[in-house]
């Protein structure tokens, strides 16, 4: 049977094409499905009151885990008909990366207005800094259209520090400290105490001995986490909890990811799996 | 027995061979000038000795660095202070902002009728000195050139001052509190304003009007460099630009004119003719009867106007941008000026953020209402309100000079473009320094026929706007500009109280010279 006659491609062959393409496309669904599974088969569950699916968009309102402004109301204060600025003033030579991570992690959950300035205090600032909570927002030229500011200084300071609300709030200092704000702005602390403090202790942990400790501290840390991550699939038990985004940025940031121990090693690829440390990831590279 | 000879161009120098004694009696001269047949004739013969003297070197106070140790060489200063002390005479020779200690002693260099001629010569005249330049072991406080002293050979007075000052520069540079404490005087401001050639003399004086030119030259430089064009507009003009009562009127031939309040018409103006981007530098005249800390009734006028593509924060933008860098040009290059100020009047440094900080209205409103003022969401800041919103943006923010956006309608003048998304509130924007407003801008009616129904909203004569409004009817691109004060923003940027220190010759209701 001829494949071309009077010049043309035989309609039959034309729809065999077809028919090939719409399968390879399919497969190629399939294998992307799988690949999705398996990651959440080795990662363990990490329900934050947050979905990584991309097909979910950031402000759907449909959706129960996106409880909108009633709850900056109770966890803030009174909307006094203007945006909620929080600033945050950190050295350039010490980026933030947990808050960064924090950050993003707002903007799936609020409307939120980021800014990034450098103070006159520093001469310049090296361009991934500028850019590292993400492109400008379309609707940025109008303040009042969002419910929370995230304004991001960099200066010559000697400890991170934050500030929201003159009037009532004295500046918050350590990137430690204004992590435990900004994740409560997310979701609760767990409500029992023994957990709760388990998760304090590991953010401290985090910041003061891996972040900042000598080679023996950090050592010891690490096989701290690789003991705590043989009982539970995450630091605080079977939840991710903010000393899973502390330990994890403070891990990475030493350098120690490659050095660590069987479990870490697993525990740092379920996070990475989750999705919400690329902006950290980004600022490491 | 006299000689004439000339310096430099034609200022007659007589030597007095005042002591026949003296056996350096060519060491030292006075200067006496005269105006008789005799000066003429000797003008056109010996003016070429002039010319021979022009390839002496003159070395600036500022060059007086220990590399030149042991070297002589001539230089031309003021003489601030002379003290005789026993067989030596100390003087302190100044150039601007620096001065360096220069002595004549008793011995085979100068004789004791030299010392006495040295100590005798008037402050704050002009003297050309020979001398050589000495390290010394132990440095000199006093002094801006701290690690050499001047050991005088030949010392001649160009320009002689009278005995008698109208002030004492040392009293003029002194801190008020530091008067105060310790007695000594210090100058009030009517009197260095009176006496203003003598006080522009001081380095303080100096610093701030060389920050001054700074300021300019950056803010041409900055411009130039986004493409946009100078322009120079009229400061006659036939009818009140701004509205109202504050214009200077003159007298033009049979009828009468004014005095440009601003150059608003022409730069918008323009903008319509095609040049897309200006900006001009020149005076602006107010008529108020404002004697306060920051009016003056002449004042010169830094404006920036420019069409945009899609949206007015392209003219904020482009204008925070601009001040941006002039306040990094002034941090990075005239920290020694500001250094200078500070030693006078102390202030703590200009702080900023790149890019700068935006507010909205709305967004002061509410800080100052957290903090306990009352006020309505349509009411103008006054400026009390303004100086409170200030110090709470710098204690949340860190920075001195932040933008306020979106200001209400009612407030602002009629050809302000009113917010498209809500009527009550308008296009327009106000910038501050130090919690003091420096710049009113806003995005310009560009429509004539809504220009002219906010007119007569406001209540404004239609026929003396008619060329104004004239002007938009051949199509006109939406545009928007502001305009700062040159004298307001280096007070502010250098924390001073009064505007009157960085206006040259100042104007205001109560002052019409020097």
């Amino acid at each position: 049977m001829p494949m071309y006659q009077n010049g043309e491609v035989d309609p039959a062959v034309k729809a065999l094409e077809a028919r090939q393409d719409e399968i390879m496309r399919k497969l190629y669904e399939l294998k992307a499905a799988v690949e999705g599974l398996a990651k959440t088969v080795t990662t363990p569950d990490a329900d934050l009151d947050l979905t990584v699916s991309s097909s979910l968009s950031p402000q759907s309102s449909s959706s129960t885990a996106f409880k909108g402004t009633a709850d900056l109301d109770t966890l803030l204060g009174k909307d006094l008909g203007a945006l909620r600025d929080i600033v945050i003033n950190a050295n350039p030579e010490h980026p933030p990366l947990t808050l960064l991570v924090l950050h993003s992690l707002l903007c799936q959950r609020y409307r939120v207005l980021s800014t990034v300035h450098v103070h006159s205090s520093v001469t310049s600032v090296p361009p991934q800094l500028m850019s590292c909570l993400g492109p400008r927002h379309v609707d940025s030229y109008a303040r009042h259209l969002f419910q929370l500011g995230f304004t991001l200084i960099w200066k010559n300071v000697p400890t991170l520090q934050m500030k929201f609300s003159i009037q009532n709030m004295c500046p918050i200092e350590g990137e430690a400290n204004v992590a435990r704000f900004l994740f409560k702005l997310l979701t609760p602390y767990p409500s029992d105490p023994a957990v709760a403090t388990l998760v304090d202790s590991w953010v401290d942990t985090a910041f003061f001995q891996l972040a900042e400790g000598s080679t023996k501290e950090r050592a010891a840390v690490l096989r701290s986490l690789n003991s705590a991550l043989g009982r539970n699939p995450w630091l605080a038990g079977p939840e991710f909890s903010l000393a899973d985004i502390a330990c994890f940025c403070c891990v990475q940031c030493s350098g120690s990811a490659s050095s660590a121990p069987a479990n870490v090693q697993r525990w740092l690829k379920s996070c990475e799996n989750l999705g919400h440390f690329s902006p950290a990831k980004l600022l490491l590279q | 027995m006299t000689l004439r000879t000339y310096v430099n161009t034609n200022v007659l120098l007589i030597q007095n061979y005042s002591d026949y004694s003296c056996p350096v009696a060519n060491n030292y001269a006075d200067n006496k000038i005269r105006s008789d047949d005799t000066v003429q004739t000797t003008v056109s013969r010996s003016c070429h000795d002039g010319y021979r003297r022009a390839d002496r070197v003159l070395v600036k106070v500022q060059d007086l660095t220990p590399d030149k140790a042991d070297q002589l060489i001539w230089l031309r200063a003021r003489v601030h202070t002379s003290r005789a002390k026993g067989k030596q005479c100390f003087l302190v020779l100044r150039q601007q902002q620096f001065n360096v200690q220069a002595l004549v002693a008793v011995g085979d260099r100068a004789s004791k009728q030299m010392v006495k001629f040295a100590a005798n010569i008037n402050k704050e005249s002009i003297v050309d000195v020979e001398a050589v330049v000495r390290k010394v072991e132990q440095k000199i406080e006093s002094c801006s050139q701290q690690d050499v002293e001047l050991h005088m050979e030949r010392i001649f007075v160009i320009s002689q001052a009278e005995p008698r000052l109208p002030l004492q520069l040392e009293d003029a540079v002194r801190p008020d509190g530091e008067g105060e404490e310790e007695g000594r005087a210090t100058v009030n401001q009517d009197t260095k304003l009176d006496n203003r050639v003598i006080d522009l003399r001081t380095t303080t004086s100096q610093a701030v009007f060389r920050l001054q030119s700074g300021v300019c030259q950056l803010f041409r430089d900055t411009l130039i460099n986004k493409g946009f064009v100078e322009i120079q507009t009229p400061k006659i003009i036939s009818a009140a630009s701004e509205g109202g009562a504050n214009v200077f009127t003159v007298s033009y031939f049979k009828t009468s004119a004014y005095l440009a309040q601003s150059p608003q018409l022409y730069k918008q103006m323009c903008i319509c003719a095609d040049f897309d981007k200006v900006f001009c530098v020149g005076p602006v005249f107010r008529a108020e009867d404002s004697n306060t800390h920051r009016h003056l009734t002449e004042f010169v006028g830094l404006d920036i106007e420019m069409a945009f593509n899609y949206h007015y924060h392209e003219v904020i933008d482009s204008i925070t941008d601009t001040m941006v860098q002039i306040f990094k040009g002034l941090r990075d290059n005239f920290q020694t000026e500001i250094q200078t100020v500070n030693k006078q009047y102390p202030s703590e440094p200009f702080k900023f953020l790149e890019p700068t900080l935006r507010l909205e209205y709305t967004e002061g409103v509410a800080m100052l209402r957290e903090a306990g003022v009352e006020m309505g969401d349509e009411d103008d800041l006054s400026t009390p309100n303004e100086k409170l919103l200030g110090r709470l943006v710098r204690e949340k923010y860190d920075t001195d000079f932040y933008v306020l956006d979106k200001y209400p309608l009612a407030v602002r003048p009629f050809y302000t473009m009113p917010d498209p998304n809500n009527p009550k509130y308008s296009n327009s924007y106000d910038m501050f320094m130090r919690g003091e407003e420096i710049l009113s801008g806003a995005q310009r009616i560009h429509d004539a026929q809504l220009l002219t129904e906010r007119a007569q909203h406001h209540q404004i004569d239609l026929e003396k706007i008619k060329a104004y409004i004239d002007s938009f009817r051949y199509g006109a691109p939406p545009h928007g500009g502001g305009g700062i004060g040159l004298e307001r923003v280096c007070m502010l940027y250098l924390g001073l109280h009064n505007v009157r220190q960085t206006s040259m010759f100042p104007r205001d209701p109560k002052r019409l010279t020097p």
